[in-house]
């Protein structure tokens, strides 16, 4: 969390720390793990994350969260961002409809990222490598489920090709 | 289709002569209109503050170029201007209105009902290299090639933009100098040909964009043509952060692009000026229809540059939308 902030202030605009791991992460054996980068909601999904800890519940550490004001806050350029340098999926997650801490916020993240969503499948991506949930704040089950699916469905997918910068696979 | 009685040069005539008054009177200190290119068949824009100027003026089936796109930038510097506008200028004009780019009452838009714009690479495929061997009549081309003579709808030859076009006539205007014509195009079915197009799985699509987004000189023309890119500064400038670095490699041009067609979601008034604009024909046109498709599909009939007051699907919402993703 703290050197995803970190990368955030260097010479990009993005998602890069944290994501440059994904080739080299192979946990001891060299197998590829996937990378998956979620955008979690302050006030609802990444509290959830924090109660899936606290009633330590395990999820997949390929998983890393940065936590933003609102789900949408975050900008398609940092979803593209993630997959040029590394990410082998995003996802984003927010508050349930109807439950935004600013009252409207997700039902804009909603359309947009629907809409978004279709935009990167006409481009060639893989639906699944990008996904958006609503977990609240008291579903830390389901956070760390939502996690342990995505990762399998990435996983089963293999690494991610499409946008990858290529100046970013060799820094790992 | 729409044509009238009049010849070309008898609507140009027409055109010159109402726009010549109000530029004379006063009544506005620039004129935007169009006037013939280096090629026959390029019309490009003209910026006219006299009546010399306007002896240059043309209204012929090449006058493509959107000049709504100018607006907010002549305004600047000009108290009153009047700009001739097709279907498409009339929409991008709304759009600019809509982005507030523009003052109404600033601007005198002279009403042109267009009748579709040509060609020339597909007048070029049937044999047609100079201006003398085409002769417009009505619906037809006449078309003279070494074998003789050739009739063919003028249909045949328009361009994309304009085949697709459900709005020819402007929708907005304070003269309309030409009669109204039939549109050709039924907005509800304007997307079926993307159906026909269809690519089934990611990896064909992903190697088609990628195939036409590797030929993308990152000159940007399409964002500077388009009337919906109207940000001051433009993300693919942005120094911090910087998202965009100076090469040109294919993932940088995928990015640029998806993100540029992103920002027109459900603002993009289909006026394929960014596809024309290209200089290496890259299909631009159909990453931003296929948008507009999904947004009617998920959130209801819209279509952009028609009324100025209806909220752009995208900056508004509904508690019951749909997603297109798993909301449970």
């Amino acid at each position: 969390m703290s050197e995803a902030l970190k990368g955030k202030g260097a010479d990009n605009g993005g998602t890069a720390a944290g994501v440059g791991g994904s080739r080299s992460s192979g946990s001891g054996n060299g197998a590829w793990q996937p990378l998956i980068v979620a955008f979690c909601c302050n006030w609802c999904s990444y509290a959830g994350g924090d109660l899936a800890g606290t009633s330590r519940l395990s999820y997949p550490a390929n998983v890393r969260v940065i936590r933003v004001t609102c789900s949408s806050r975050v900008n398609p350029l940092h979803v593209m961002r993630a997959f040029q340098r590394g990410a082998d999926g995003v996802l984003i997650a927010g508050c349930h409809p109807g439950d935004c801490h600013y009252t409207s916020g997700n039902y804009h993240a909603r359309r947009r990222f629907s809409i978004f969503a279709r935009l990167l499948e006409h481009a060639g991506l893989e639906p699944e490598r990008f996904q958006v949930r609503w977990i609240s704040s008291s579903e830390g089950d389901r956070f760390a489920e939502v996690m342990q699916e995505m990762t399998e469905t990435i996983k089963a997918l293999g690494p991610n090709e499409r946008w990858v910068d290529p100046r970013w696979l060799k820094i790992t | 289709m729409a044509q009238d009685n009049l010849n070309r040069d008898q609507a140009t005539a027409r055109i010159r002569a109402a726009v010549t008054q109000d530029l004379l009177s006063g009544r506005i200190s620039l004129l935007l209109g169009w006037q013939k290119g280096l090629f026959w068949w390029r019309s490009r824009p003209l910026f006219a503050r006299s009546q010399q100027d306007l002896e240059r003026l043309v209204w012929d089936s090449f006058c493509a170029v959107n000049l709504s796109r100018y607006l907010p930038e002549e305004l600047s510097i000009e108290e009153r201007v009047g700009i001739l506008v097709k279907g498409c200028d009339a929409r991008a004009f709304h759009r600019l209105l809509q982005d507030r780019m523009l003052d109404r009452e600033r601007v005198l838009l002279y009403g042109l009902p267009c009748p579709g714009m040509l060609d020339y690479r597909l007048l070029a495929e049937a044999g047609v290299k100079e201006a003398e061997q085409m002769l417009e009549e009505g619906e037809e081309l006449v078309i003279q090639t070494g074998g003789g003579e050739e009739r063919r709808p003028r249909t045949d030859f328009l361009l994309e933009k304009c085949r697709l076009c459900p709005h020819p006539d402007p929708v907005v205007y304070d003269q309309l100098l030409l009669p109204p014509g039939e549109p050709w195009m039924d907005p509800a079915s304007r997307f079926q040909d993307l159906e026909a197009r269809e690519r089934p799985t990611p990896a064909e699509r992903y190697a088609y964009w990628s195939g036409e987004l590797q030929r993308c000189l990152s000159c940007y023309a399409c964002r500077q043509v388009c009337p919906a890119c109207s940000c001051r500064e433009c993300f693919a400038e942005q120094q911090e952060p910087r998202w965009l670095g100076k090469g040109a490699g294919l993932n940088e041009n995928m990015l640029f692009h998806i993100i540029r067609v992103y920002h027109g979601a459900g603002r993009c008034i289909e006026c394929g000026e960014c596809q024309r604009a290209c200089p290496v024909g890259i299909p631009l046109l159909e990453l931003s229809r296929r948008l507009a498709k999904d947004i009617e599909e998920l959130y209801g009939p819209y279509e952009a540059g028609m009324d100025p007051e209806a909220p752009p699907p995208l900056l508004t919402y509904r508690p019951e939308d749909p997603a297109a993703f798993p909301e449970k």
